[in-house]
């Protein structure tokens, strides 16, 4: 389930509980980061002493602190929604009770195995220290009884069919990076941009809701195990986002999001590229609302780039995070087929986490060190078409022992195997007019009327209000007729794409020679983490589509503020939609 | 503003639209033709007068409410469902900072700004209209910013979503009159005569980071304390601006800013019980906050009654007899046992209860002892200097507050009410209160708990001793304060012999109930004290000391949690 953007209406449900404030006065970090390492360090220790008296006793405790300073900046239709920012410093304990063969985080108690706090957000040793003992002391209340319970619960049950354990045994680490990079920011100045470009969308009369969004995130992971690991990291995020949404007159709701990432705010594309992208986005808009409703369709289709990067990180990437091989409640789709061929030969997919950029432009799931203080490595997960690997943090399962580096979370939560950047390459390339050509090809052969060409297709799950079935992970948005006689390409709406999502990847027959990007924050059980996919544009012989399940909602039945008496209003009362003015 | 003046002649509509003008031609658009006479066209009354238009002209977020609910108002139509008969808007406008240490380090700080509105659309009429489930409105974020146009855009989505929802909630609650049998009719909506009242704006007046220090310090004090285990300090004052119109003309906007300062310790007895402490400053002003120096010897006090509730003896003897509320422990009683009680809240539809309370079916019953009169004044600015943050002069439905006599010498008189009627009131009397973004409840304004058998405090601990030495008793039990459920945190035996007080732990009380307080409440302290509320909706209760004769004290039940399973880190010197 990949939630590739933020809505607004997730902003806003959680504006008041968390992120935005109008003043950043906290005290500036810490210059010496490492002074908290060994204030974390020396309570670490006194509680592994202290509490390897108990009974049952921890074998395993890790402190995370994640010192987050962060900006959102929300505005719509030419005025602030919110702005503002903030700096917390939340630690999260975790503590295995029990063996690494089997401990109180086994299968669906693993909540148990952490706890989380707010630190003070200064370097005071005792106020630190007294924190995490509350923390400590409270975590192992929890993770001793539930320890006892797994153990009764794997007396009596039926014996699992993966035996392996619970904890994956790794060398210690020892790495401080440089503390988080400083960049000028000019709120106020920021402030006035968001303004500007969310005040574009005053022009679109159909677009009724948007959104511009400036997110930064600048974060430091300080993290020391009883393995004698101490690892410091820091990570930044900004993002600009762009979202507009809009009904059609049958009720189909239509939302285009781009994002733009960099690291910093001044890598930011230039405000003139971004209205004008801006620009696009609300034509995209207007032309989906007029544009024919997708028919159901099986044949030949041809997806952009950063649509078959969003295609593989939702129906691939997912199905290959490591505790989806021993989870008694997941498909298992790819858990027996290790040496197996399960793409054409032509392609392969890493996740390398340890790539910044990719020709100039950076990815979003960069980083060192994953959230169980590995250090990220390249995974190999599909070599010329062959399986040969997992997204594996150190919960290990059958075959797979050992952690790659892709333990991840959000504070807070425990992490499991996520993508980091999912980098799809083929051998059998394209340029762009010969794939189109070999596209129409395939059309004419297969003797069907057109095929479809997904320009776009935003992320799976978008955790608006409609709650999909776990089958239809991806939501394809620019999806365009293409005609074997020569006319014109034709923009179609709310085109799903049905069948089994991933038989259709041993229909790609060729692939274009360019990769494209898509940068995202992806939702899963551990939480929102930053991601990037990337894939060439491929041709699929074989796709199966159907037109999108609609809700019954209508446009607004009022033109827009500022726009009565105007054409618009007057375009309105003609769409004939049953919604009288 | 001037860069925003760049962005296209929509500014300038946005403008044109927002003043008077232009309003007062979108509704000439919706009027019937004009006759051929040359008068004034006999077009419906204006929604809004020419005061109220004056009134909001410079603000806005009035500006923006007056053009799209008249817009809405005129315009709204969707086939088979009727227009609505009602439209409401209110925006809460929120300034807020709060912060919080623990440890003597702050943990937490963080300033917000942030405008929620709310949208009630109705249909129907008043006997019965839409106001059921998805038909109670909708509220959604508004711009920080006064662009009318922004403001009017975001109004205009939720006025739509609103009146969309109206159709099926009609209809549903239609289908459900249909089934149930209704005792006694009541219509589902009060009207009200417009109000219009522009207040001036509300600002916080204090800086909350000059108290990031003193929090800082009062939460250090675990340094002298080693037995404490945990204390946090906090602080959240809030400036609250609300903006209101509605379809029936009134136009209101008013403000409030509470501070508040907050103490949190806890520790456990050696056997495990779980003792807390929480006093709080929650005030109406910030010139009524205390001098730092006073915060932190008030955070001492706090931990020195944790060390001696530690070493006190546990309520092991059930008693029954008379004990003495102070006022501050009487407070909380009455606003829990009283307060939540007289509320004319309407219960759900075939209900026969008039209201949901305990009092439901106690109208001009005794609830309370004959020398007792409870009013909620909200009218009232203050009681013996101190700010009442519960006081308004018109609720969050635009209804002017009037001061209701609730108990009247005992006797249930009224209950407070807003605009959704229950038997025998049919109309508010101005307690029609809301959270930000959430629909409008019953609530109290300023409780006042008003006594004809006042005593001294000398001279109630005086009667509280007469009483046991009467009837044979060691001891009686004076309550200081309260925590959750009304359960005892300072509890003292009083005793007889040489009236010294000792400090217990461990006791609850068995049936503090309303019967209680009707049937064993004999006298009352002469010195009310204002106690503000914290909560989503403001409120003050004004009570004093309470005696009862016959309550009882047990030990209670409650589990208690384990001790720590190590030590505390030792105390290092401070940064």
């Amino acid at each position: 389930m990949m939630r590739s953007h933020l809505l607004p209406r997730i902003i806003m449900s959680g504006i008041l509980s968390f992120s935005l404030a109008a003043s950043a006065a906290g005290p500036a970090p810490d210059s010496k980061p490492d002074a908290l390492l060994g204030i974390m360090r020396t309570e670490l220790d006194r509680a592994k002493t202290a509490l390897a008296k108990t009974a049952p006793a921890p074998y395993f405790i890790s402190y995370s602190v994640y010192d987050q300073d962060q900006v959102a900046i929300v505005g719509s239709y030419g005025a602030l929604l919110a702005s503002g920012g903030g700096r917390r410093r939340t630690a999260d304990v975790v503590m295995r009770v029990g063996t690494p063969a089997l401990d109180n985080s086994h299968n669906e108690n693993r909540p148990t195995a952490i706890d989380s706090g707010l630190l003070p957000l200064d370097n005071d040793p005792a106020a630190v220290a007294r924190v995490l003992w509350e923390l400590t002391d409270r975590e192992y209340k929890r993770a001793s009884p539930a320890f006892l319970k797994v153990k009764t619960n794997t007396a009596v049950r039926s014996e699992e069919e993966d035996k392996s354990p619970d904890f994956s045994t790794e060398k210690p680490q020892n790495h401080v990076d440089a503390a988080v990079a400083k960049f000028p920011f000019d709120t106020h100045q920021w402030e006035d941009r968001v303004r500007r470009l969310s005040a574009a969308f005053r022009k679109f009369p159909d677009i009724y809701s948007s959104a511009v969004i400036l997110q930064i995130s600048k974060s430091n992971l300080s993290y020391v195990s009883t393995e004698d690991s101490s690892v410091e990291t820091p990570s930044t995020l900004v993002r600009l986002i762009v979202q507009g949404e809009t009904r059609a007159d049958d009720g189909m709701e239509l939302l285009r999001v781009e994002t733009f990432q960099a690291l910093t705010p001044d890598q930011l594309p230039s405000e003139s590229e971004v209205a004008a992208r801006i620009e696009k986005l609300a034509a995209d808009l207007v032309a989906l609302r007029k544009a024919p409703a997708a028919e159901p369709f099986d044949g030949p289709a041809l997806l952009s780039g950063r649509a078959a990067a969003v295609f593989f990180h939702e129906v691939l990437g997912h199905r290959l995070e490591g505790h989806r091989q021993r989870g008694e409640n997941e498909g298992q789709t790819f858990t027996k087929k290790v040496n197996q061929e399960v793409l054409p030969e032509f392609l392969s997919v890493v996740d390398d986490p340890t790539m910044r950029a990719l020709n100039g432009t950076p990815l979003a799931g960069w980083y060192r060190y994953d959230d169980e203080g590995e250090p990220a490595e390249r995974a190999n997960l599909i070599d010329n078409g062959i399986l040969k690997n997992f997204l594996t943090s150190r919960m290990p399962f059958k075959g797979f022992s050992q952690s790659n580096g892709h333990g991840r979370s959000q504070p807070g939560l425990m992490p499991t195997g996520r993508q980091g950047n999912l980098i799809v390459s083929s051998t059998k390339t394209a340029g762009d007019a010969d794939l189109r050509k070999q596209f129409i090809e395939e059309i004419k052969k297969q003797g069907k009327p057109y095929g479809l060409y997904f320009e776009d297709i935003q992320g799976g799950f978008t955790l608006t209000t409609r709650a999909l079935p776990q089958s239809f992970q991806v939501l394809p948005v620019m999806v365009w007729r293409v005609y074997p006689d020569g006319r014109p390409d034709e923009l179609v709406r709310g085109v799903d794409i049905v069948g089994t999502p991933l038989a259709a990847l041993e229909h790609i027959t060729v692939t274009g020679d360019k990769q494209e990007i898509f940068n995202g924050v992806c939702g899963a059980e551990s939480g929102w983490v930053p991601v990037s996919a990337v894939a060439p544009a491929m041709l699929f012989s074989e796709m199966e589509v159907q037109k999108r399940a609609q809700t019954h909602s209508r446009p607004p039945i009022l033109v827009p503020p500022g726009f009565e008496g105007t054409s618009a209003a007057a375009a309105d009362s003609q769409t004939g939609s049953g919604v009288k003015p | 503003m001037t860069r925003r003046r760049c962005i296209n002649l929509l500014v300038m509509t946005a403008a044109l639209l927002a003043g008077s003008p232009a309003v007062a031609r979108a509704q000439d658009n919706t009027a019937p033709a004009p006759a051929t006479s040359p008068a004034p066209p006999a077009s419906p009354a204006p929604m809004f007068s020419a005061e109220a238009r004056a009134a909001g002209a410079s603000d806005s977020v009035l500006q923006a409410m007056v053009a799209e609910i008249e817009r809405s108002k005129a315009k709204l139509k969707m086939e088979g469902v009727q227009t609505p008969y009602f439209i409401e808007y209110r925006i809460s406008d929120i300034d807020s900072a709060v912060a919080n240490a623990t440890f003597g380090a702050l943990q937490f700080e963080q300033h917000t700004r942030a405008r929620i509105l709310r949208v009630v659309v109705r249909i129907g009429d008043y006997t019965q209209d839409s106001y059921f489930r998805q038909g109670e409105g909708v509220a959604d974020l508004a711009p920080n910013e006064n662009d009318v146009l922004a403001l009017r855009q975001q109004l205009w989505l939720a006025t739509d979503r609103a009146y969309k929802a109206t159709g099926e909630a009609y209809a549903a609650k239609q289908s459900l009159s249909k089934e149930i049998t209704v005792d006694h009719s009541v219509n589902d909506f009060a009207p009200a005569t417009a109000l219009v009242s522009i207040e001036p704006l509300v600002k916080l007046e204090a800086d909350a980071t000059k108290w990031h220090k003193p929090l800082e310090n009062a939460s250090a004090l675990y340094r002298k304390h080693p037995d404490v285990q945990s204390i946090s300090t906090s602080l959240r004052f809030t400036a609250l601006n609300i903006y209101y119109a509605n379809t029936e003309g009134t136009l209101t906007r008013n403000g409030k800013a509470t501070y508040s300062l907050n103490i949190v310790a806890s520790t456990q007895a050696a056997d495990g019980m779980r003792l807390v402490r929480s006093p709080f400053y929650m005030v109406g002003s910030s010139k009524e906050l205390p001098a730092a120096d006073k915060f932190v010897a008030d955070a001492e006090t706090a931990l020195e009654t944790l060390d001696q509730l530690r070493a006190a003896p546990i309520v092991d003897e059930e008693y029954r007899g008379p004990v003495l509320f102070d006022a501050d422990a009487a407070d909380d009683v009455f606003a829990d046992l009283i307060g939540a009680n007289i509320l004319g809240a309407k219960p759900a539809p075939g209900a026969t209860a008039r209201t949901t309370g305990e009092f439901a079916s106690s109208y001009k019953s005794r609830v309370l002892p004959d020398f007792v009169t409870v009013v909620d004044d909200p009218t009232q600015k203050s009681f013996q200097g101190n700010s009442l943050i519960g006081s308004y002069d018109f609720d969050d439905e635009g209804v002017r507050a009037t001061a209701v006599t609730v108990v009247d010498k005992g006797t249930l008189a009224n209950y407070l009410i807003g605009r959704q009627p229950i038997r025998d009131f049919p109309a508010s009397n101005g307690h029609g209160r809301a959270a930000a973004g959430g629909p409008a409840t019953p609530y109290i304004g300023n409780l006042f708990l008003r006594s004809t058998n006042a005593m001294s405090q000398a001279g109630l601990k005086k009667k509280l001793i007469d009483m046991c030495k009467d009837s044979g008793k060691p001891y009686g039990y004076f309550v200081e304060t309260l925590g959750d459920q009304l359960s005892p945190r300072l509890l003292y035996r009083v005793w007889v012999s040489d009236g010294h007080e000792e400090l217990v732990r461990g006791a609850v009380f068995n049936e503090l109930d309303s019967r209680e307080l009707r049937n064993d409440l004999i006298a009352t302290g002469d010195t009310p004290l204002v106690r503000n509320r914290e909560g989503n909706i403001s409120g003050t209760v004004i009570a004093p000391a309470f005696l009862f004769d016959d309550l009882e004290v047990k030990r209670s039940d409650a589990a208690k949690p384990k001790l720590p399973d190590y030590p505390a880190p030792p105390l290092q010197s401070a940064k």
